[in-house]
Parts: structure tokens; sequence; C-alpha cells
């Protein structure tokens, strides 16, 4: 417990020093969702549409992408901020310091992943302040409780991806082009910026990705749209039964590869 | 007195594409409670990788090490709770945050009870005399400065073993003297840490160790006391030769009195360094031969250093064995 604590503070800290990049992880989201916002307006005629309606559960196209754009924030964190944990102390030069401490690594990998986590739930309540002032966005925080409880499985599940991705960055070092690739499978292929029922091959892989079942039953909560909750939560729970304790091994098995090939400090 | 560090026929092998590197090649050594040994070589002799197998960094591809106790292979956490490492170069620490915070993350992480940790950051930082800095940025610290915190960060857990590797690196003669003489008579002689220092500066281990081992390719060519390696050589003096002209090492291969020869250029002087029984007798054939060549400034006749050591063992300069 020590060592996540100690982690958090550290990551904390170093974090306040680079007050830019704090700002990036607020707006980017945002950024990328407005244009999306045109785009549907300009499609639609409007920013309402039945069609949309019948296949997404609300006729709205903005909320619809506002809340993939806010929720995707963790996605994102576990990515790119978890996938890069293990990577930036090589940069810092710390890696091997301690990674030679006597703890699992992986508990040291937690700790950035529970700071991250921490870190995307600022973003998000500070996105969506954004959105209801900005574009008017109406959502009902009344069933706080399942939306917690959906977003600690989201969480959970993106935690897996994480450690996966902080092995792979251990493992390819230059992984900034295999990490895009993921994050664009991820938006492709789960309901982020679009329904996926609209194409039978998007509808078939996204049943395999947690984003999906949380983003369903996120926007289910918050925009009042009718959802299966413990279909969703079932689900949701099953995929963190495989996908954490499969991130876990791929971590540890890099660890111990990079330590029988000597690549570990390499970049 | 127990070995703290056994070191059974380690290999470490990198192989890239089509081709294998021995990094370490069949390594043996113990090293004794409270020793202050040093691994010399010069770079790329293999004695970073085996500081890296020691401190569970690198899992070796044979043999092991037993360190304090644990074996590297069997009980990697065991044996990081022995060792402190400390290593050269000024990125180790987090240059964001300030010295306490950077020991008080090592502190955690090293399994220091939380209620010590703060008289352990104020004892380390008093020893390493940072106590007016240490709540300034390490971003702020000069290279020696960083070199200090470093210290404090391995010794945070007060362990019983130290490895050191090439501590003085890229220090100024003032720090480096400062961080020489803090290892030998605060490390070693007062908390009596068993420590493994690896360095490629002769001098350094010359000065610093009880026993030294010469690593070559991978392998330990010699290990002993620096007196009695010194004493081992068939030729008690040595001459030095400082030289302006055109000189080359094949240039003296028929002086059958050169058992071994050292040349090294430097600021456009080329030094000769010869191991010999008869300075005179050798001196007066070297002016014979370089006279049209090179012109001799200065003349000195002294005992042979560790680096002549590792000349006459190896054949090569340490320059030259990291050139190749």
């Amino acid at each position: 417990m020590n060592i996540i604590l100690a982690e958090i503070k550290k990551s904390y800290k170093i974090l306040l020093a680079y007050p830019v990049e704090i700002a990036f992880w607020i707006f980017s989201p945002l950024l990328w969702a407005v244009p999306l916002v045109f785009q549907g307006k300009a499609l639609i005629g409007g920013l309402s549409s039945e069609k949309f309606g019948e296949i997404a559960g609300t006729p709205d196209f903005i909320p619809y992408v506002l809340i993939g754009a806010i929720i995707s924030t963790y996605m994102a964190s576990s990515v790119w901020s978890m996938g890069f944990a293990m990577r930036d102390e090589t940069f810092y030069g710390t890696l091997e310091h301690i990674l030679s401490a006597p703890v699992k690594p992986v508990y040291i990998l937690l700790g950035k992943a529970i700071f991250n986590s921490f870190l995307a739930t600022t973003y998000v309540i500070i996105q969506l302040g954004i959105c209801i002032i900005i574009f008017g966005l109406k959502i009902t925080l009344y069933k706080i409780v399942p939306i917690v409880f959906f977003l600690i499985l989201l969480i959970a599940g993106l935690y897996g991806i994480g450690f996966a991705a902080a092995g792979l960055t251990l493992l390819v070092k230059e992984a900034h082009g295999l990490l895009h690739l993921f994050e664009y499978i991820l938006f492709l292929f789960s309901p982020i910026r679009y329904p996926v029922e609209i194409n039978p091959i998007t509808k078939a892989i996204s049943v395999i990705i947690p984003l999906t079942y949380a983003l369903i039953a996120l926007r289910g909560l918050l925009l009042n749209i009718r959802f299966d909750f413990w279909k969703n939560s079932l689900i949701l729970i099953g995929i963190d039964l495989i996908i954490i304790p499969l991130g876990l091994y791929i971590f540890s098995w890099v660890d111990r590869h990079t330590r029988q090939k000597g690549t570990l400090g390499e970049y | 007195m127990t070995n703290d560090i056994i070191i059974k026929n380690l290999v470490k092998v990198f192989k890239k594409h089509h081709s294998e590197v021995r990094a370490v090649d069949g390594v043996s050594f113990e090293i004794k409670e409270g020793e202050l040994f040093g691994l010399l070589g010069p770079n790329g002799a293999g004695k970073t990788t085996l500081i890296k197998c020691i401190s569970t960094l690198l899992i070796p591809d044979k043999g092991t090490a037993i360190v304090g106790g644990c074996d590297v292979l069997k009980d990697p956490l065991g044996v990081r709770k022995k060792i402190g490492v400390l290593t050269g170069g000024e990125r180790t620490l987090y240059w964001k945050l300030n010295a306490v915070d950077n020991l008080k993350y090592f502190a955690a992480l090293y399994g220091v009870p939380s209620n010590r940790v703060k008289e352990r950051i104020d004892f380390l930082l008093e020893l390493m005399d940072l106590k007016e800095r240490a709540n300034e940025n390490v971003e702020k610290f000069s290279s020696g400065m960083k070199q200090k915190l470093a210290i404090a960060r391995a010794l945070i857990h007060n362990p019983p073993i130290l490895l050191i590797d090439e501590p003085t690196l890229g220090l100024d003669p003032y720090f480096a003297r400062f961080i020489r003489r803090f290892i030998k008579e605060e490390l070693s002689i007062k908390l009596k840490k068993t420590i493994l220092l690896t360095t490629h500066y002769m001098d350094e281990a010359d000065e610093l160790c009880d026993r030294v081992a010469f690593m070559n390719r991978g392998r330990v060519e010699a290990l002993d006391t620096p007196e009695k390696l010194k004493k081992a050589m068939p030729q008690e003096q040595v001459l030095e030769l400082k030289c302006l002209g055109d000189l080359n090492k094949e240039d003296f291969v028929q002086l059958k009195e050169s058992v071994s020869l050292n040349i090294s250029k430097q600021d456009g002087y080329h030094y000769l360094r010869f191991n010999t029984d008869n300075p005179e007798v050798l001196l007066s054939k070297l002016v014979d031969m370089i006279r049209d060549r090179a012109k001799i400034l200065s003349v000195q006749v002294t005992s042979p250093t560790l680096e002549d050591v590792f000349v006459y063992l190896t054949g090569t300069s340490l320059k030259e064995s990291q050139d190749e």
C-alpha cells in the first residue's frame, strides 16, 4: 500500500511540473468531439435524427458524441499514460533503480494506474462541466451509484489493457505507432463516436471490448436511455476477469524477457 | 569472515541478429563481508553487465550469484533487499522533484518503515551535506550534488551491500575526489559496507580497493590485492617518456626488454610507458631508435601502476581495449 501511495504522490508532483500536459488531456477529447458535432449537423441538417435514434437509442447526436468523447478519456489514459508509465522512467533515467528495488514491478505499475484513474476522473468531471456550460449537455446524475459502479468496471478492464500496453512499450521501445493503431482499433470497434450496430463487422467485434458495455450503460444512465443493467454489468465483470490477469501476465512476461535479453534500460 | 557475494561461473550472452557477444564469460569470485572490491577493465569488458546480473536487472544465462545469502535466480526480491545500487551519470533521479521527495519515494520503494523515513532522510542529507538544498528541485543541482543525492538514495534502506558502477564518471576533479574519499572512509571503513565497485579508472581502484579483479572481454584476467598484482610484474620499474613526433607501437617490437608497452597520445604528445628492469639501458636504446622521428621532452622512472599490470596481462592498454 505504501508503494502505491508513494507512486501516486510522486506522479502527482511530477505532473504539476508540466501544466501544458494537464490542459492537453482536458481539452483534446473535446477538440476532437466538436468537429464530429458539426459533421453530424451538416449531414442531417440538425442536431437530432430519428434514424440515428433507432440505432443509438437517442435521437440527440450531440450528447451521444460528447459522452463518448468524455468516457474515451479513460481509454486514452490506459493506452497512453499507463502504456508510457514505465517508459517514462527510462526517460527520467530511473527505470533501473525502481526495478532493482525489493518490490514486484506490478505494484509500481498499479500505483501509476490508480493515479491515472484519479487524474482521468478529474479530467472527466471538468469536461462534463464544460459540456454542460458550453454545449448545454443535459445529464442525470441522480443514479450516481450505478454510474460509479460501471466506471469502476470500465477502469478495471482498462487496467488490463494498460498493463499490457506498459509491457509492450518496454518491449518495442518506440511504441507510439503501435499504441496509435491500438487506440484507433478501440475507436473503430467500440461505440465511442458512433453506434457500432451500423455495421455487422464492427458490431461483432465490439462485443469483446469492455468500452462497448460501459458506454451503453453510462450513456443509458446519463442520458436516460433504456439498457439492460444486469447483462451489461455481468459481461463487463466477465471481460475484466479475463483481461486483468491477461494484462498482468503480459507485463510480467515482458519484464522477465527484457531482463533476459538485456534490453530493460535501452531506448 | 563470511562471503557477502559469491559469483559462480556466471555467463551472460547478448544475441543480436546473427551475432552474439559473450559479455560475461564464466566469471567466478567471492567478495568477503566488509570488503571493498574493485572490478576493473575498459568499457565493454563486462563489468556493468556483471553488476546488472548481481542486482537482478539481468538474468544470467548460466551460473548464478549469491548475494547476502540470496540466490539472484531463486530469490531476486531477497537480493534487492540486501543491496544498494549507485551508478554514474546524471540522470538517475527525478529532476522535477526535490531531494526530500526523491528520497521519500525510494524509501517507500525499499520498504523503510514509515516512522523511520524522516529520521533516515535527515541523517543522509546531513551526511551528504545537502541539508541546505533539501527542498530544491534536483534539476538545479550540479552533477556532483546529484551524485551525492544518488549515494543517499542507495543508502536509504541501509543495505549491507553496495554495488557501485563508475561512481565518478563525468564528475569534476573536486567532486570525484569527494566521492572517492566518501566511499573509502565513510562507506567502507566507518559503515563497514561490503562494496563492489566497477571503474575503468585504475588510479581510483588502486586508491580505494582491498582487492581488484581485472576484467577483459567478459573474463577475469587476474584477481588479487593491488600491491600483489603490481609485485607480480616481472619488471620492477616503469620508464615513461613524453615525446613529440610520429610514433607507433610497431616501431618498438624489436625491443626485447619491453615485455609490455603502453603508448598513448594526448594533446599532440606521445606518452610511452615501458616495463623494465633496466631503465638506463632501455633509455639509451630508445634515444637511438626515435632520434630521427621524435623529440623526447621528458623522462621519468616510476613504479608500476595497475594500468601497467593490465597492459602486461592483456597485451593492450585500456584505451586500445575500448577502441576494439
